[in-house]
């Protein structure tokens, strides 16, 4: 998923960078250059969502970059949907966005119309299952014309257990344990499946070979996962330059929403 | 002359030869900009404890020559709400026009602004610059949606509904963002840098003091015609404030010094 | 046609169900309904024939539902603008219909563009029918012309649009009577949205003192026809406020716009006293030129300005009363 972002959208076999303009002028064999405008641009940073027994944890960096250049430290890649007024209270389900930005936004306001248009008509909030369903949609319906973004959508089910679903572009989605999306996704994931998932970590002194148990994934207590995610972006700010300047997290939970900021290097 | 009034005032095909129909085509495929024609270099801003100081050179380029040199490219939408433009400046001036129309339609409903000067409020518009970027960024977003761009980026200067200063961008693709302190073009690279020192984070704004930020954008200035070969010596400032907006077009930048231009080696002809 | 066979074929209806005598009455009421319009000569009043309908002319040349559409505006509230040697004012006397109405809410005089207001009496939808035209046709004048309409140009568009509702069988006239008041700029305008300053001299340079513009009052009757006016006055106090204004000697050019408020209010009281019963709002805007207190644009006269016109009008009512008492108390002594 990530090789969206890191590779050229079109036809270069130049290094693919994820902070790489993408070349607008075409030189066909005659030697005419044609301009051409291209509507999509990285606005780099990296998110990821963590589920837990009866919490959802989302996180992005509040880093906004285009090129080298950091466009801002504060632009968050949170977002809380179907919450009435500027404070979006009563809100209970948060959407993450990375890639993007421009489209970001307005696949956010999209669906946060949705999910209000939904209280009003129904008189009750919209499950995130369904929530999770209609985002798909809205991505899949613009295919033709993706908005060029990773989501990640996160909420309670009915049960009230954790719920994460993450999306490609065109609206491919799947509910998942954990998810890392945007410019750092490759670095953050295969810790992710290490520390979450418990993969490549097997039961000490049960057995040789192939017969070495692996260790049985459980789901993590709060506490923890907010200690992975700060160790996630902690690392990634270290490796990735569009990676940086602040932290948000959002912790979903019965009682609603919290909203934790951190400082991240600035570096 | 013959009996046919639409031949009437047309070169005549005897002598010209029939008119070439291809070079004006009503059909074909519609045509949008590809790139901007005659251009604006860098806008800076940067927010200060009681509003927004922000600054543009008076410089219109076609390419490389310094074509217009008295173009104002700050826009003022109101009493407390400034723009400045970057980038294509006949898409600045549609918009300039698209503003003008908006403000008239908002001053249908509040022609009352100067009505209750007992009120501290007289300066507050029905739109303000938090709502003029939001307005901004769709109709931006909307243009890029339909590939036919409007080739701007764009700083929006004033102030927010909290009446704190509020300071944001918007360019041609539709991306918006906000910063204590904002540049565009060159200036993302170079004035950048100087006013992040000044203002490194939002709670820094509060302990700013209105003759710092100018004096600090009138540096970037300085430095920015140093530089950016684009860029121009006269310039426009703003200082948005509570009271109003104080615009000035036509500043000239003050104890300019190219000494630091013989210790420059490497460039051009210049190899030693 | 197709109206005299409806109404012949429901007479005949009429007649047969004429069982009753009050069904035989109603058929009598209809035949003569029917035969007063249908037949001019045969009518009830030979004028009242050519009432019905909107673009007929009587035989003596007029169009009676334009004069009908002015006796609506003769029962609205005053509405009067002055045209002062440095700008213009309107005042408006809003009749408050009911004590639940926010007092100094729904207001009645209008920005057309920056630089201009219109206010009405008579029908107030029609009104704002108006007032959205004219809107449109000044918003269509800038996109054509990059420049803001001029006032004689806006008067003029709307007198046609007014006009051609007294043209059609489908339409009424408008209900209404609108006084235009614009400040055309003085100076020499930029062009919307240009961004430099153009050549100093030269070809194309400036003209040094050219002055263009300045105040413009135009008043637009349901007919369509319009006149500039120096003072206009509509509304049922129009005959005591044309009095007023002609007591003022506008044509000499003399009066300021700040006397122009006070004159604007004192007249709107004076034009009040006809209709004394009922509870009056006084509404006043301005335009003033580019140096004056409103930089050239259409605005609400502030409040304190306002305040002190009223206080001052309502101070010039009551010395006129006291005058005329003791008049007619030096009157009756005389006869002694």
């Amino acid at each position: 998923m990530a090789s969206v972002f890191t590779a050229p959208p079109l036809a270069d076999n130049g290094p693919g960078y994820s902070f790489k303009q993408t070349p607008t002028t075409h030189i066909s064999a005659d030697g005419t250059r044609q301009h051409s405008f291209y509507p999509y641009t990285d606005n780099g940073g990296s998110t990821l969502g963590i589920s837990g027994a009866d919490f959802t944890i989302l996180a992005g960096d509040t880093r906004s970059t285009s090129g080298y250049n950091i466009n801002s430290r504060y632009v968050p890649k949170l977002f809380k949907i179907g919450g009435e007024g500027p404070e979006h209270t009563g809100s209970s389900i948060v959407l993450s966005v990375v890639g993007f930005a421009a489209d970001g936004d307005a696949l956010k306001e999209r669906l946060d119309t949705v999910v209000k248009m939904y209280k009003y008509q129904h008189g009750k909030n919209m499950s995130v299952a369904a929530c999770a369903q209609r985002l798909s949609h809205i991505l899949y319906n613009k295919r033709f014309f993706p908005y060029y973004v990773h989501a990640i959508l996160g909420g309670l089910d009915e049960e009230g257990k954790g719920a994460l679903y993450s999306y490609d572009p065109v609206g491919s989605y799947e509910r998942e344990q954990c998810r890392a999306a945007g410019a750092a996704a490759s670095l953050i994931m295969p810790f992710l499946d290490n520390q979450v998932n418990y993969k490549n970590q097997y039961i000490p002194a049960s057995g040789y070979g192939h017969d070495l148990q692996p260790r049985k994934a459980e789901l993590l207590p709060r506490n923890t996962v907010e200690e992975l995610v700060r160790d996630a972006f902690d690392s990634a700010v270290e490796r990735h330059i569009e990676v940086g300047d602040g932290l948000q997290m959002m912790i979903i939970t019965k009682d609603g929403i919290e909203e934790v900021y951190s400082p991240l290097k600035k570096d | 002359m013959n009996h046919l009034p639409q031949a009437w005032g047309r070169p005549r095909d005897d002598v010209y030869g029939a008119y070439d129909h291809s070079y004006f085509q009503t059909s074909g495929p519609k045509q949008s900009t590809q790139q901007p024609i005659v251009t604006g270099t860098s806008v800076i801003a940067i927010k200060f404890k009681d509003g927004v100081v922000i600054a543009t050179d008076n410089l219109a380029s076609y390419g490389s020559l310094a074509r217009f040199t008295d173009v104002k490219r700050l826009r003022q939408f109101n009493k407390s709400t400034i723009l400045g433009f970057g980038g294509d400046v006949s898409d600045m001036q549609y918009l300039d026009r698209l503003l003008l129309s908006l403000a008239i339609r908002e001053n249908y409903s509040s022609y009352s602004s100067a009505s209750d000067d007992t009120d501290d409020t007289s300066n507050l518009e029905s739109l303000n610059a938090k709502n003029l970027h939001t307005y901004m960024s769709k109709v931006m977003y909307r243009r890029r949606s339909d590939f036919n761009p409007l080739w701007n980026q764009i700083l929006v200067a004033g102030f927010g509904n909290d009446e704190k200063p509020f300071l944001a961008s918007v360019d041609l693709l539709g991306t918006t963002f906000s910063s204590p302190s904002l540049a565009t073009g060159f200036g993302a690279h170079l004035a950048q840098p100087i006013m992040r020192k000044v203002v490194p984070d939002e709670a820094s704004v509060a302990n700013l003091d209105k003759e710092t930020a100018v004096q600090t954008i009138r540096d970037c200035m300085k430095v920015l015609f140093y530089r950016d070969a684009r860029s121009m010596d006269k310039y426009s400032i703003a200082v948005v404030t509570k009271d109003g907006i104080d615009l000035k077009e036509d500043e000239k930048l003050e104890n300019q010094s190219w000494a630091f231009a013989d210790r420059i080696k490497g460039y051009g002809t210049q190899v030693v | 046609m197709a109206v005299s066979c409806t109404r012949e074929v429901l007479l005949e209806e009429l007649r047969e169900a004429a069982v009753d005598v009050e069904a035989r009455v109603a058929a009598l009421q209809v035949e003569a309904w029917t035969r007063s319009s249908l037949q001019p000569r045969g009518g009830i009043s030979r004028e009242l024939c050519y009432d019905l309908s909107n673009s007929v002319f009587s035989p003596d040349g007029r169009n009676f539902q334009v004069e009908y559409a002015v006796k609506a505006v003769e029962n609205g509230g005053t509405a009067i603008g002055i045209r002062c040697k440095d700008g213009v004012v309107l005042a408006l006397e809003k009749l408050v219909s009911s004590k639940l109405l926010k007092p100094g809410a729904n207001k009645r005089i209008a920005t057309i563009d920056r630089n201009m207001g219109v206010v009405s009496a008579g029908l107030l939808p029609d009104g704002r029918h108006f007032t959205s035209r004219a809107r449109d046709e000044a918003a269509q004048w800038r996109r054509m012309y990059k420049a803001p309409i001029p006032t004689s140009s806006l008067a003029d568009r709307m007198g046609s649009y007014i006009q051609a509702y007294t043209l059609y069988n489908s339409v009424r006239p408008f209900g209404v009577t609108c006084i235009i008041a614009g400040w055309d700029s003085e100076a020499e305008l930029a062009v919307d949205g240009q961004v430099g300053s153009g050549p100093t001299v030269g070809a194309g340079g400036k003209v040094d003192k050219m002055k263009h513009g300045g105040p413009f009052l135009y008043m637009i009757e349901p007919s369509g026809s319009y006149w500039g006016y120096y003072g206009a006055a509509t509304g049922k106090g129009r005959q005591s406020a044309k009095s007023e204004l002609e007591k003022l000697n506008l044509t000499e050019g003399t009066l300021s716009l700040e006397e122009g408020v006070k004159e604007a209010a004192r007249i709107i009281y004076i034009a009040h006293e006809d209709s004394k019963d009922k509870d009056f709002e006084l509404e006043m805007t301005w335009v003033s030129s580019l140096d004056g207190p409103t930089k050239g644009r259409h605005e609400e006269v502030p409040k304190k300005i306002r305040e002190e016109a009223e206080r001052l009008a309502k101070k010039a009512l009551e010395d006129d009363d006291e005058e005329e008492e003791a008049k007619a108390e030096g009157g009756e002594r005389m006869e002694e």
